[in-house]
């Protein structure tokens, strides 16, 4: 009987861990023999072994240690600013959400926008000649700021990225505000507290979980950020946009530098995966 | 006593005007003649015109817009359904008997908080070598893998939630594995077995990076070609073309979103909250 429920166990598990082996696995392998080896299109099959040469290349790379401090910056302002406009969004707009659900569908339509198209629409909105932001702003107030100009283009992509993930935040928090039990917020106001009072004596400490969460969330994804800036503005004027994954991408595909890319993604994945461990151990803490 | 919507009718109007400010500046430039674009860039249309969406669904070859909705479509198709096939005989092992619940299941949830950079490279090397570059059967099958650690949290609270008596019954009934898990779980997770594909769906159609690195040509998806239309061929991007473009790649996720904006949200907090 137990054997036979071992077998169906692993049977129940097998298409799922071949796939991985498969997409994943070899992949890994892969990518930590190219790590260490010196390579190129040319020479794909022979791979040379290197020992650590690529990363100390990538290590030595100002330009690595440009796209860290971008990608680092940029996760976590937009995490930061899309977690206080969401929020507060979530708390006021909570009663209307109440009165009509639909609103909700509207408020995350900038969510099922794919983030490439929506860096190619900033194109056409940011443009000097065709977009209809400039315009406005020559109309109004008679000058208007070069978007994507070495000055203005890092506040240009947080804008785009932040508004467009607002709405993530929002959600959770919603979610989380609307799970507080009537009775609490009854108690407090039969007690007199006003609403501000409210918020910061019952509210907020009973969401701040969901803080850190969405806040955790939306760091990940600002920090891995591609799509969005890559068809908004590449790299960037100088290269001052070229996030961690830019970088990577560039490396490889338009520097052909193989072991040099790969040495770079074998140091992201183990920032990331040392960055959700400590996600996990400070959550794992919080709730004992 | 009851609180005041008037207010909040607008912060809701100006938060939904500003953050989808792009997607109505696209909308309204499609319907704007070449003309009318170089002269107006305003939110408002002179003369509305469906010359621009004419323009792009009866393009060249060297554009095809068709071929770019149906690689799309392909392979956003296999990116959700794959997931599920692998990821629904686990979910019901880890709830039910507890099998991979110290490895497998955090392994694979989180893998979502990756940089997906990192796998794309090594699996462009082995898509080379086996001939998987620039196909739709190729990129659906990295597309499964971004869809799979949310495919597999839905189906394992659908799971969760089926209660144990039904199953215990058809135990008692001599049902085997097999014809517990497709006859009886499987109907049952019907309406999570819905949400994940919608979602699987819809997130690989609004994939790009690996869209960009692994396709060149034949099987070139929706949002890479939506890019190929801002490439400057001497003239300068026609902007009118290029925003119909965006609003025929964007309408299909749209579409789906919008109708199904309940799962949607419900599927995306219980991600966030799992993870």
């Amino acid at each position: 009987m137990a054997s036979r429920q071992h077998r169906e166990n692993a049977l129940l598990a097998s298409p799922l861990v071949l796939f991985l082996l498969l997409i994943l696995g070899f992949p890994t392998v892969l990518s930590l023999i190219y790590g260490f080896s010196e390579t190129s299109f040319e020479t794909l099959m022979q791979p040379q072994f290197s020992g650590l040469q690529n990363f100390r290349d990538v290590l030595g790379d100002p330009t690595f240690w440009q796209a860290a401090g971008f990608s680092l910056r940029f996760g976590l302002i937009t995490a930061v600013l899309q977690c206080a406009l969401g929020l507060a969004l979530a708390v006021y707009l909570a009663p209307l959400v109440r009165a009509h659900p639909w609103t909700v569908a509207i408020l995350i339509i900038p969510m099922i926008v794919a983030p490439a198209m929506m860096g190619l629409m900033y194109r056409l909105v940011l443009h000097e000649f065709a977009g209809p932001l400039p315009h406005y702003l020559y109309q109004w107030f008679g000058w208007s700021p070069s978007f994507l100009g070495p000055a203005h283009v890092f506040k240009t992509v947080v804008l785009a990225e932040t508004l467009q993930w607002t709405p993530f935040a929002f959600l959770l928090f919603l979610t989380a505000y609307q799970s507080i039990p009537s009775e609490l917020r009854e108690a407090a106001s039969v007690d007199g507290a006003r609403p501000l009072r409210l918020f910061w004596k019952i509210e907020w400490p009973l969401m701040l979980p969901t803080v850190f969460v969405a806040l955790f969330i939306r760091f990940i994804d600002g920090f891995r950020v591609f799509d969005n800036i890559y068809t908004l503005v590449g790299s960037g004027p100088g290269g001052s946009t070229t996030s961690m994954s830019i970088y990577i991408y560039e490396t490889f595909l338009r520097r052909g530098e193989i072991g040099k890319a790969m040495a770079a993604a074998i140091l992201l994945f183990l920032t990331a995966f040392l960055l959700l461990a400590l996600g996990q151990w400070l959550t794992r803490r919080r709730r004992p | 006593m009851k609180p005041r919507l008037t207010l909040r009718w607008i912060v809701f109007a100006v938060a939904v005007f500003v953050m989808n400010f792009p997607v109505i500046s696209t909308l309204v430039t499609a319907f704007k003649s070449p003309g009318e674009v170089s002269r107006n860039p305003s939110l408002w249309i002179e003369t509305p015109t469906f010359e621009n969406f004419a323009t792009v669904l009866t393009t060249s070859d060297r554009l095809n817009i068709y071929n770019y909705l149906w690689n799309s479509t392909v392979a956003a198709g296999i990116g959700a359904v794959l997931p599920i096939v692998v990821a629904f005989p686990l979910a019901w092992a880890i709830v039910r008997r507890g099998v991979g619940r110290a490895i497998l299941f955090p392994l694979v949830v989180n893998l979502r908080a990756l940089p997906l950079i990192i796998f794309a490279i090594p699996i462009y090397m082995m898509f080379s070598v086996a001939g998987l570059l620039d196909t739709r059967l190729g990129l659906g099958l990295i597309l499964a893998v971004v869809n799979l650690p949310l495919a597999l949290m839905l189906l394992v609270n659908a799971v969760a939630e089926i209660p144990h008596e039904i199953e215990e019954a058809a135990h008692m009934d001599g049902a085997r594995l097999p014809r517990l898990l497709f006859r009886i779980v499987l109907p049952l997770c019907r309406p999570a077995l819905i949400t994940t594909f919608i979602f699987g769906f819809i997130t690989a159609w609004n994939e790009f990076l690996f869209g960009l690195m692994l396709t060149t040509s034949k099987a070139v998806p929706m949002t890479v070609g939506a890019s190929f239309f801002f490439a400057t061929s001497g003239g300068g991007v026609q902007w009118g073309v290029a925003a119909a473009v965006m609003v025929v790649a964007a309408l299909p996720p749209l579409a789906l979103g919008l109708v199904m904006y309940r799962r949607i949200t419900g599927s995306l907090v219980a991600g966030a909250v799992k993870g």
